[in-house]
């Protein structure tokens, strides 16, 4: 690789039931990350946007449409799409072509609009993320799989779905001091128990909402940040994987191998392990799907996510926290927006505007962002400087 | 539209005889579902096709409240998980008629009823 990469400024749009176009939700966070990161759209080379469902706004090959009211549109723009996973795999290849020299300074965009289609269209569109002549085609929703994974767990290790519901309150617990989150609103275990099946053994509040909106970030080399001079963070390991597509071709249905093979070359790249990551935004689309992760990603023993999230030891204040901006859970998951998302939350920690949510004296943190279950995966560890 | 043998038709069709049509690698003998072009233990491409039964252990399985378009007909049933008895392969289909998880213990025995044109690989519960 020819650059150190950096990312030079982080915005996002809110996330939620939102009434701007898909358009405008993608134009209002590139401008917040052009502005954070004290540039203008001259200094951009090349536009990357990540978005899955732009169709359902009437709206696909988004790229040129960005630049071109970015005021740029001899600038080139790629758009990527890689289902939930969109914004972490956009990101990857952002960075790969500043890492490459190709370009000093990039913007990555990653956004969603999709409320407006209501719950049973949404349900189905998701479907077709998966393999969908095995799952989609056979009566599969997402909560479905994700649910499917959840009993495979269940039965597997000694784990309950009070533990499930561990995890969603202390998102839910996070995104209370996230003024951008879908869902602020303080839940207890009862309350997750209680709480209407939608896929069995998954309850409501084991689920992410559908949700608008979109995150920016300003990608260059780090001679580019220091010339800026404004603050920065360094991207100091990114890797990519894949699983198998349908859920049952796995060997193992407890266990996300794209994980495993991100993280592995992300750690090796960055020279850290997994107990010098201070905090870490994961995939939380369901509650288990962040029980997984923290194992998968070499926090946790395989076993043993479930009694981390029981014990407290992701909040916060635990040893590891998980998701201090709230997660898929709380904050949202606008599918194309959401791997950028998780990047805006570590540009923040690191600089200054976290405000109650900040990760005490954390330097080193990781984003971990998944395609539909897993079938892509992407992981990037980033250095407070 | 011009008609070609699909790995998909011929799935389907064997599936339709309560069957599941696996590819087995003529050059490792690792079997997989017959959808696959390469064998994911060597890279080889040179199949036999071998029809196995369409009986299996529920391996995972679930329930859902809201179902996709064209599932919403069917008042309750279970997307299912499940591992053939005599292939060291498993395959998911949808199974009506499951109201709860009571209904389908984990280890039940499923096959494959045929293949619906809106509702994919259909199983039925076998009780032994």
């Amino acid at each position: 690789m020819v650059n150190n990469v950096c990312v030079l400024g982080a915005g996002s749009t809110k996330y939620g039931k939102l009434s701007e176009s898909v358009i405008e939700l993608g134009l209002d966070a590139a401008k917040n990350a052009i502005d954070s990161a004290g540039i203008t759209p001259k200094d951009i080379q090349a536009g990357y946007i990540s978005n899955v469902f732009g169709f359902a706004d009437k709206q696909v090959h988004m790229a040129p449409v960005l630049m071109s009211n970015l005021g740029i549109p001899h600038v080139p723009g790629l758009t990527i799409e890689s289902a939930c996973g969109s914004g972490s795999v956009m990101f990857r290849e952002a960075y790969a072509n500043v890492a490459a020299g190709f370009y000093d300074c990039v913007l990555a965009v990653g956004v969603e609009k999709i409320t407006h289609a209501g719950t049973t269209l949404s349900t189905t569109l998701f479907s077709y993320c998966s393999d969908f002549f095995y799952e989609g085609g056979n009566g599969a929703s997402f909560p479905g799989l994700f649910a499917s994974i959840a009993r495979s767990y269940l039965t597997t290790y000694k784990a309950t779905e009070e533990d499930l519901a561990h995890v969603a309150v202390k998102n839910h617990e996070n995104g209370l001091l996230n003024p951008k989150a879908h869902i602020r609103k303080k839940i207890t275990v009862d309350d997750v128990m209680n709480s209407p099946v939608v896929a069995s053994p998954l309850k409501i509040y084991d689920c992410c909402p559908f949700s608008d909106g979109a995150s920016a970030v300003i990608l260059c080399t780090e001679e580019f940040a220091k010339k800026v001079g404004k603050n920065y963070m360094k991207v100091i390991g990114s890797g990519r994987g894949g699983s198998p597509a349908a859920v049952q071709s796995r060997e193992d249905i407890t266990t996300i191998p794209s994980t495993i093979i991100a993280a592995k070359q992300a750690y090796n790249m960055a020279g850290v392990t997994p107990k010098d990551i201070d905090f870490a935004e994961v995939h939380d689309c369901f509650t288990i799907a962040e029980i997984i992760d923290i194992e998968d990603l070499g926090f946790f023993e395989k076993g043993t996510g479930g009694v981390a999230a029981r014990e407290g030891i992701t909040r916060r204040n635990g040893e590891i926290p998980i998701n201090p901006s709230g997660g898929l859970k709380s904050k949202g998951h606008p599918i194309g927006a959401t791997g950028i998302g998780q990047v805006v939350e570590v540009f923040e920690q690191f600089t200054g505007a976290a405000g109650e949510r900040t990760v005490k004296d954390a330097e080193i943190a990781m984003t971990h962002n998944f395609g539909a279950t897993g079938a892509s995966a992407a992981v990037h560890i980033f250095q407070k400087v | 539209m011009e008609k070609h043998s699909s790995t998909h038709e011929r799935f389907i069709q064997t599936a339709n005889n309560g069957k599941i049509l696996a590819n087995k690698c003529k050059n490792c003998g690792k079997i997989m579902l017959e959808t696959m072009y390469y064998c994911s233990g060597c890279s080889k491409s040179d199949f036999e096709l071998v029809e196995f039964p369409g009986i299996g252990t529920v391996v995972t399985h679930t329930i859902q409240a809201v179902a996709p378009e064209g599932f919403d007909d069917i008042k309750s049933y279970a997307w299912v998980v499940f591992k053939l008895k005599d292939a060291p392969i498993s395959a998911s289909g949808f199974l009506p008629g499951i109201k709860t998880p009571a209904d389908l213990p984990i280890g039940s025995t499923v096959k494959v009823k045929g293949y619906d044109t809106k509702h994919g690989l259909t199983l039925e519960k076998q009780d032994l």
